[in-house]
């Protein structure tokens, strides 16, 4: 039966639930609603909810589970022998399950039968041929090694679906039955439904969580390989980077280190100057009406997304500081370089610092400026000696939070830095960061059984443990500082 | 001790408070620096928006208009037929257009001075199937009257370097060093425009037609990348949306204060900062690799920028439900409701502008995300629109913000114009969802 | 120690320091203070009492022109200091508030050390041309408020570590380190245990000796302990000023009375 079919009936099911057991409630109850402890529609609920959700949580787990298990099972089964002539498992892999779709497909069509498909031999007839002619394509001919799991995938998958039916059918009816049965008028539904809907809630916050592991899982194992491939002195330590497809790369990650942190460091001098008197500026000097026009157009600028900034760097800013400052000072004629994505970089970052520090300025108390006028203070004294140095912690984790953003900025510096991973001085001069290095070897072809691809996931979770610990300490700061004048 | 106090108290006394002394002057004089720095800093930011808003404008308002030959094309059931029997079936009807063009030459009173076949050459690439697809549509089988014609204008694309000529990309001396275009088809499109059969227009296709290939920018549209960035907002709304409420009434109303609604919380306020491309490794590692879903798919993207959105949401709709009053909790519960039901009979629907508003900038903010996308294979040249959701949403498609970075990576420079007039697009819709965002706070703001 | 010359003055009591004439101050449509006159005399201690919101703090606030950052806030009418309209153009308001130095209702320690923070107005006034001497201006303004031999060993510790009392009284110190003629206090026990307040009510009397003080407070008794003169508030109006004594023995108005007797407030 077809999952969707599947899903159908469950969800036909539970709305039966409802009538059902909003009819039987009330039945119960002489047919009076006063009755009833819970409300007649609150029964109906908790039968749909009862019969529903096991049978479509299983029906999930089934679908995600099956394959993983069935691709565990038949790869076993296939003789190493067969895979050295491959060249990997997975490819072998890859081409039983192309077969084992092209006969599911073929016996759901109606062109062969499932005793057919589970005794065809690869010598006694062309698998493509039949396949042909059935309208299945199938692109080499396989082997009797391949012929052989994608006929034990294809029996196990046809028990495995049959059972999943069973079993979910089994689930929703029970549920529905339970439900049913318990819908009477001393039970107390409304408490039934609201557990059910507070699992909800928190299945959904969890979901962060999951977020988080799903992040972390999907680096660790990539980089855990990566590092078994190569050695981790060397990515950690060597300065040279220079990935070859033909092997024998060198993956030193702090040329791309050293890039991302210059970038990130023009990036900052460029934002947390003009932020921060921005953020004063408008928080202690601007009047209402300059204010309410300021504030959200420098605001704008944190809502431009990031490919635009990106385009900006790379078909003006580049071409800017390489013909009016590079070139004529000597510094080399890249468009691309640290100075432009490090700029461009800072442009997006001002309105970040500007609101952060707005926030953190305006919540040093009134008070101390008051008693700082009272002395006979100007204004800039005040901002310069008493809320600066009181806004000191809260600033500090603004400037962290920027510079995590700026360490994982990506489209700027794909579009703005280069591609020439090197450790040099000179702003001027095209240099790469991590992220470039993780866009670059994820697109496009990649083989995730060369060190070439997998260094990204190693580059990927030294990013995310920088910014994660950028976030967290800044994250901290920012915290205790609130906490002070609260 | 008493006399120092008196002397100071007597020279106070004697200075009139209406003098400035020299020293107060100086700090006045500091005073107003610090003020012009301030300024200055306001200043710098607004303008540096303000350049970037003028290069992107003045690079990519040129994309939105492009040079074509208005033809009048006549085909009979006959033509079409033999046409879609042939092989090569464009360039047949490139045929078709190269006999129209000869009479529209004619037509504009310069056949004698123009070889039809030259014109041809300024004629864009994708000229034969554009006539093509429409053709298949007038097909009648079977025919009825073979020698009945249709007949309808066109407006075909010029060729890129044709239309870079007359936007100042293309000159006479980059056309000299140019292997695809020659002086002489510059001189003579010149030529062809002050007849009257090449003019710069609006370009409709610029919104509606697929990418094309490096060899024509003049055909390159940005229809799959809208529709991919539109299935992808509709998975994100359908997903980040509910979820996102629920997690924070679950953290806001019911949550005790123990271990793990801790670990929860900080969770979030960290997934928040973590670069966007993480989130495009988690992608590819378990969307792709471990999930078995397809590259490029809009519900690869879709997902990924739910997970990223998820935050921005769960931490707006924590505020908007933090400002609803106890008092109005501590009514519901006073006549009986159970804490289920003040929250979604009460709460909810008094927080439901704040939690849309929120939603919205999220959105905006998924839709203008580029990074993680790269790394799903968003990247992929697609020229066919995917189909209609649900299975739609499994089909390869592009994304906007993609689309830009897709053909920045073009060696023409016809592409970075189209970039820029796509970075257009991205800029209208963000600013429509961020205006909406800012109307219902304006019409729904409740001070209580 | 003290100065015959001074000691004269206090009898005499009629030296005017402040002379205020027709105040009225609006808060955007609000009409805050209406139309009030006082004389407030040097190197004596003047109590404005009052119910709460009835613009005693108001109007203190506009003998040192720390209304000027509240934007919504408009005065009208003359208030002159040593004869001078502190409201005219010409009137430097950064100078003025050295001349009229400030305590104020919660005791506000800026987020630096003891020392720093009493040598925070000489430093930027410009008072000591060095090191030595600003570390006797300190000493003296901590010596004159009361609280020199609680925090001499630990000038560089933070004043928010402080006791409130104590924050208090390095608030008034950091206040008279200015050398200022005229200090208005707002509440300035308000926040403060009994024993603290008993302090500065000390102190207070010693300050009378060499400036003219203004004291807002909520409590007949610290004003009928501290003050020679009180103005009793009420409504924005100031409704009686006279003698201390006079006011809390035989008040010539019926709301004064109700207030001292504790009908309204």
């Amino acid at each position: 039966m077809p999952t969707h079919w599947l899903f159908l009936i469950v969800l036909a099911l539970g709305i039966a639930g409802w009538f059902a057991a909003r009819q039987k409630a009330l039945a119960s109850a002489g047919g009076s609603m006063r009755a009833l402890h819970s409300l007649p529609n609150t029964y109906g609920t908790n039968a749909a909810i009862w019969t529903i959700v096991p049978a479509l949580l299983i029906l999930g787990a089934w679908i995600v589970i099956q394959p993983v298990v069935l691709d565990h099972w038949v790869s076993g089964s296939i003789p190493d022998s067969a895979v050295t002539d491959a060249g990997d498992r997975s490819l072998v892999m890859a081409d039983v399950r192309r077969i084992a779709a092209g006969l599911n497909l073929a016996v759901a069509g109606g062109g062969l039968s499932a005793e057919e498909a589970l005794s065809m031999q690869a010598d006694a007839v062309s698998i493509r041929e039949r396949m042909a002619d059935l309208g299945i394509a199938i692109g080499t001919e396989p082997t009797q090694v391949s012929l052989d799991a994608a006929q034990k995938w294809f029996r196990i998958e046809r028990v495995g679906r049959i059972a999943m039916t069973v079993i979910v059918l089994g689930a929703a009816a029970t549920g529905f039955a339970l439900a049913l049965l318990r819908a009477r008028r001393d039970v107390n539904a409304r408490a039934s439904v609201e557990r059910a809907i507070l699992g909800l809630l928190i299945g959904a916050a969890l979901i962060a969580i999951l977020t988080t592991v799903g992040i972390v899982m999907s680096m660790v194992f990539e980089t855990a390989d990566f590092f078994s491939r190569y050695s981790w002195t060397e990515f950690f330590f060597s300065t040279d980077w220079d990935p070859r497809f033909q092997g024998g790369s060198s993956l030193g990650m702090l040329p791309l280190l050293w890039g991302t942190l210059y970038i990130s460091f023009i990036a900052l001098l460029v934002a947390v100057p003009i932020g921060l008197f921005a953020a004063i500026y408008l928080s202690e000097y601007a009047g209402p009406r300059v204010r309410a026009v300021a504030k959200p157009l420098i605001e704008v600028l944190a809502g431009i997304p990031t490919i635009v900034y990106g385009l900006f760097a790379l078909i003006t800013v580049g071409p800017f500081l390489r013909d009016y400052f590079a070139q004529p000072m000597g510094f080399g004629n890249s468009s691309s370089s640290v100075m432009t994505a490090g700029l461009v970089m800072g442009i997006m970052l001002i309105p970040f610092v500007s609101s952060l520090s707005d926030d953190i300025i305006n919540a040093v108390p009134q008070s101390l400026r008051d008693g700082s006028y009272g002395l006979g203070s100007t204004q800039s004294e005040t901002v310069r000696q008493v809320v600066l140095p009181a806004a000191l912690p809260g600033i500090v984790g603004a400037i962290l939070l920027a510079a995590s953003r700026a360490i994982g900025e990506t489209m700027i510096v794909v579009l703005g830095a280069g591609a020439a991973a090197r450790m040099s001085l000179n702003p001027f001069e095209a240099m790469t960061t991590v992220t470039v290095k993780i866009v670059s070897q994820l697109t496009g072809d990649t083989d995730f059984n060369s060190p070439e691809t997998l260094v990204a996931f190693a580059l990927g979770l030294t990013l995310f443990v920088m910014t994660l610990a950028l976030n967290v300490l800044a994250l901290y700061i920012v915290r205790r500082y609130r906490e002070q004048y609260e | 001790m008493t006399d120092a106090t008196a002397s100071g108290n007597a020279q106070g006394r004697s200075r009139s408070l209406k003098v400035l002394d020299e020293r107060t002057r100086k700090r006045y004089a500091a005073e107003k620096r610090f003020r012009y720095y301030g300024m200055g800093a306001v200043g710098v930011g607004v303008l540096l928006l303000v350049i970037l808003l003028v290069s992107i404008l003045s690079n990519g308002l040129g994309a939105f208009r492009q040079t074509m030959f208005e033809l009048e094309i006549t085909l009979t059931q006959a033509q079409i037929t033999e046409a879609e029997e042939s092989l090569l079936k464009t360039s047949v009807y490139r045929g078709f257009i190269e006999e129209n063009m000869r009479a529209a030459l004619t037509e504009a009173g310069i056949a004698d001075e123009v070889e039809t076949s030259q014109a041809m050459e300024l004629l864009g690439g994708d000229a034969g199937s554009t006539l093509r697809n429409w053709a298949v549509g007038q097909r009648v089988t079977p025919v009825p009257e073979p020698d009945e014609g249709v007949t309808r204008t066109f407006n075909f694309l010029a060729d890129g370097r044709i239309d870079g000529y007359f936007k100042g990309r293309v000159t006479m001396e980059s056309a000299e060093r140019d292997s695809r275009v020659t002086p002489e088809e510059l001189a003579l499109a010149d030529d062809l425009r002050e007849a009257g059969v090449l003019r710069v227009e609006f370009n409709p296709g610029f919104l509606t037609m697929s990418d094309a290939s490096e060899n024509q920018p003049e055909a390159a549209g940005l229809g799959v990348a809208i529709v991919g960035s539109l299935y992808m907002m509709l998975i994100v709304l359908c997903l980040a949306l509910p979820i996102g409420v629920c997690a924070s009434i679950y953290l806001e109303e019911f949550a005790p204060k123990n271990k793990l609604t801790d670990l929860i919380e900080v969770n979030i306020s960290n997934l928040a900062a973590v670069p966007s491309i993480v989130f495009g490794i988690l992608g590819l590692a378990i969307f792709i690799n471990f999930m078995g879903l397809p590259l490029s798919a809009p519900i690869v993207g879709g997902l990924v920028l739910t997970l990223m959105t998820l935050p921005t949401i769960i931490i707006s709709t924590r505020a908007a439900l933090k400002s609803v009053p106890p008092s109005i909790r501590s009514a519901a519960l006073g006549v009986g409701a159970s804490q289920m039901q003040t929250v979604f009979h009460h709460v909810l629907p008094l927080a439901a502008p704040g939690i849309l508003t929120g939603t919205i900038i999220g959105l905006a903010q998924a839709l203008g995300e580029t990074a993680p996308l790269l790394l799903i294979g968003m990247v992929a040249f697609v020229q066919e629109y995917p189909a209609a959701p649900p299975e739609g949403l499994f089909d390869p498609a592009s994304a906007l913000p993609v689309q830009v970075y897709n053909w920045t990576q073009r060696a023409d420079p016809a592409f970075f114009e189209r970039a820029s007039g796509a970075i257009i697009v991205l800029l209208v819709f963000l600013a429509i969802m961020n205006v909406t965002a800012v109307l219902l706070r304006r019409r729904f703001e409740r001070r209580w | 120690m003290k100065d015959s010359r001074i000691e004269e003055r206090d009898t005499t009591m009629n030296d005017t320091k402040i002379s205020a004439r027709g105040v009225q101050v609006y808060y955007a449509d609000n009409h805050a203070i209406k139309d009030v006159d006082v004389e407030i005399q040097d190197k004596t201690v003047t109590a404005f009492i009052g119910p709460s919101g009835c613009g005693k703090t108001t109007f203190l606030r506009c003998l040192n022109r720390m209304n000027d950052t509240i934007d919504i806030c408009r005065v009208k009418g003359t208030i002159e200091i040593d004869g001078e309209d502190i409201y005219d153009k010409r009137i430097d308001p950064v100078q003025l508030r050295r001349k009229v130095g400030m305590v104020f209702q919660k005791p506000n320690p800026f987020p630096k050390s003891i020392y720093d923070n009493v040598a925070y107005g000489p430093k930027i006034h410009g008072m000591a041309r060095n090191k030595s001497e600003l570390d006797e201006i300190v000493e003296k303004a901590l010596r004159r408020g009361a609280i020199w031999d609680e925090v001499k060993d630990r000038l560089n510790a933070p004043g928010t570590g402080l006791s409130g009392g104590q924050q208090q009284r390095i608030c008034i110190a950091r206040a008279v380190a200015t050398e200022p003629e005229i200090l208005l206090m707002d509440e300035p026990c308000s926040a403060l245990d009994p024993i603290a307040s008993s302090q500065v009510e000390e102190l207070i009397d010693e300050l009378k000796e060499n400036y003219s003080v203004v004291i807002v407070t909520h409590s007949m008794q610290q004003a009928a302990r501290v003050s020679q003169k009180t103005a009793f508030f009420h409504l924005g109006n100031l409704v009686e000023y006279g003698d201390t004594d006079e006011i809390f023995t035989n008040p010539q108005d019926k709301r004064t009375e109700s207030y001292i007797t504790g009908r309204i407030g």
